[in-house]
């Protein structure tokens, strides 16, 4: 991968450069502070829906055919996405069209028209999308496993809000949102391709009409500590139980996240994990089982998702819950722990070799950390973990009450609850 | 080998017996009195301490069938007492 370099721009806002000069495209993120941990109750989904908002039209491009059609009229992708913690706005051009692609992205964040009529219709397609979404179980599963994670907290709620929320959000709301949370500050661009720094520089400067003074909000509080191994059911006529069921764990500023991500791979990551091949190869109890990471501020989760014959579901659990003390009461053989780490380093180059992958990983570094680590730091750092590490981690971790959501044909949820002594 | 423990044999017995009414393919006399004494006949059995949670999964499923629940549930809660006695589920 490329140097990156990392550049102060007026007002507070930051550019992260990585010059790719043997690629053909440039890509283009900017990032943005803030997303659905900041928004109340009352305001939830605000975020998301000012995400859709933006390519509604601008001044200078007034329809959504205008900025779609900027970028795709000479090959190129653009797109948006809310997370909790950020907001990111980005496009893929080929290298030679790098300026229209500032050009754009410039112009959707700080120059939309925000019109009354397109807040109206896109209201109308979020809640299809809040809809859609009560339909597809793996979905819900999910939005219900991190409501009991962090129950009564902002990051426990769904990106996207409540069919209430969006129901309610005025205009004005959305637009004193937007002035509040979309400033200079906030923002970190990162660019990578096949680009002169200078130009980029050039393109940039003075452009961004966003406001300067920090906003002065400060991120959610941390979630409560959870106390107690919960279940979460949700009776569905589905055809397949979906599970998740997992524990609180590290934030992305935890000195142990990179032995978490290892032992998360030993588990749950691909076809050689241990969940692949214990539970589904083996026993043959689950199509699809996988645990994942999420990683916030001051908390995170190991979650662990399978969808299961219903008739199995408790087994499955079981079987699961088994692995994850398996992993507190054994070391990792070496072989597997080699394995875990290239596969690690493997998927971090992979991640690495599109300039989509590099701008995202430049500016989420530095917006959310606040520094930046180059591929060879990171891949030194991994190798660095051992056996013990591993084991320390999850004996950490996983001492944990468990937390579970789960959707099915089921009675009464007491057999998953003596699953995880809830 | 463990297959041929007397609680797994018993409770694949009463899964069987559960999962005849829960396809809707069994014998139209099984009533969920003889499920309830099958699963009995297993809580009876001195080894199903040796499996974490199995007696609590069977005292479940008797309940279940007690209070009328779907056959699917209460198979579902033997499966999960005969993977707590480290059976496998592919001998039912």
């Amino acid at each position: 991968m490329a140097l990156h370099r990392v550049h102060g721009l007026a007002g507070g806002a930051k550019l992260v450069t990585a010059a790719m000069p043997e690629r053909l495209s440039a890509s283009l993120v900017f990032m943005f502070g803030g997303g659905s941990r900041l928004e109340d109750e009352r305001h939830a989904g605000v975020s998301h829906f000012i995400e859709h908002l933006f390519f509604k039209g601008t001044r200078r491009r007034p329809t959504s055919k205008e900025i779609a059609d900027a970028i795709e009229g000479v090959g190129g992708f653009i797109n948006a996405s809310t997370d909790k913690e950020l907001t990111a706005y980005w496009t893929r051009v080929p290298a030679e069209h790098v300026e229209l692609g500032l050009d754009v992205l410039i112009d959707i964040v700080s120059n939309s028209k925000l019109a009354p009529a397109d807040v109206e219709r896109e209201r109308s397609v979020i809640l299809e999308e809040l809809r859609m979404y009560q339909d597809q179980p793996q979905d819900l599963v999910q939005n219900l496993f991190e409501e009991i994670m962090w129950p009564d907290h902002p990051l426990g709620r769904d990106i996207a809000g409540t069919q209430q929320s969006v129901a309610r959000l005025t205009r004005d709301d959305i637009l004193e949102y937007a002035d509040e949370h979309y400033r200079l500050p906030n923002l970190v661009i990162g660019a990578a391709g096949a680009f002169g720094e200078g130009e980029i520089l050039e393109a940039v400067r003075g452009r961004l009409a966003l406001a300067a003074e920090p906003d002065g909000q400060p991120i959610a509080m941390p979630p409560e500590p959870l106390r107690d191994p919960r279940v979460l059911m949700r009776r569905r006529k589905t055809e397949q139980a979906h599970i998740c069921l997992g524990v609180r764990a590290f934030s992305y500023l935890h000195p142990d996240r990179y032995v978490l991500d290892l032992l998360n791979t030993v588990l749950g990551e691909g076809m050689s994990s241990r969940l692949f091949l214990n539970i589904r190869e083996r026993l043959g109890l689950a199509y699809d089982v996988h645990s994942f990471t999420q990683k916030h501020r001051d908390t995170g989760l190991l979650g662990v998702y399978l969808g299961v014959d219903p008739k199995q579901a408790v087994g499955a659990v079981n079987a699961v819950v088994a692995e994850l003390q398996n992993l507190c009461d054994h070391d990792l053989a070496d072989e597997e722990l080699v394995r875990a780490k290239e596969f690690t380093k493997g998927r971090l180059r992979l991640e690495l070799e599109s300039t989509n992958g590099v701008s995202f990983w430049l500016a989420y570094q530095e917006l959310l950390i606040g520094s930046i680590k180059t591929i060879e730091e990171e891949v030194a750092l991994v190798d660095a973990i051992t056996a013990e590490d591993v084991r320390r981690v999850a004996t950490d971790v996983l001492r944990a009450p468990i937390q579970m959501a789960v959707i099915g044909p089921f009675a009464k949820d007491l057999p998953f609850r003596t699953a995880v002594g809830a | 080998m463990p297959g041929d423990r007397a609680a797994a044999v018993r409770i694949r017995k009463a899964i069987a017996l559960v999962n005849a009414v829960a396809d809707g393919a069994g014998d139209e006399d099984l009533t969920p009195t003889e499920i309830a004494e099958a699963i009995r006949d297993c809580l009876e059995l001195r080894e199903i301490e040796q499996g974490s949670n199995v007696r609590k999964y069977l005292g479940e499923a008797l309940d279940a069938t007690s209070d009328g629940m779907p056959a699917d549930f209460v198979a579902m809660t033997l499966y999960a007492a005969l993977g707590a006695l480290g059976e496998s589920w592919s001998e039912d």
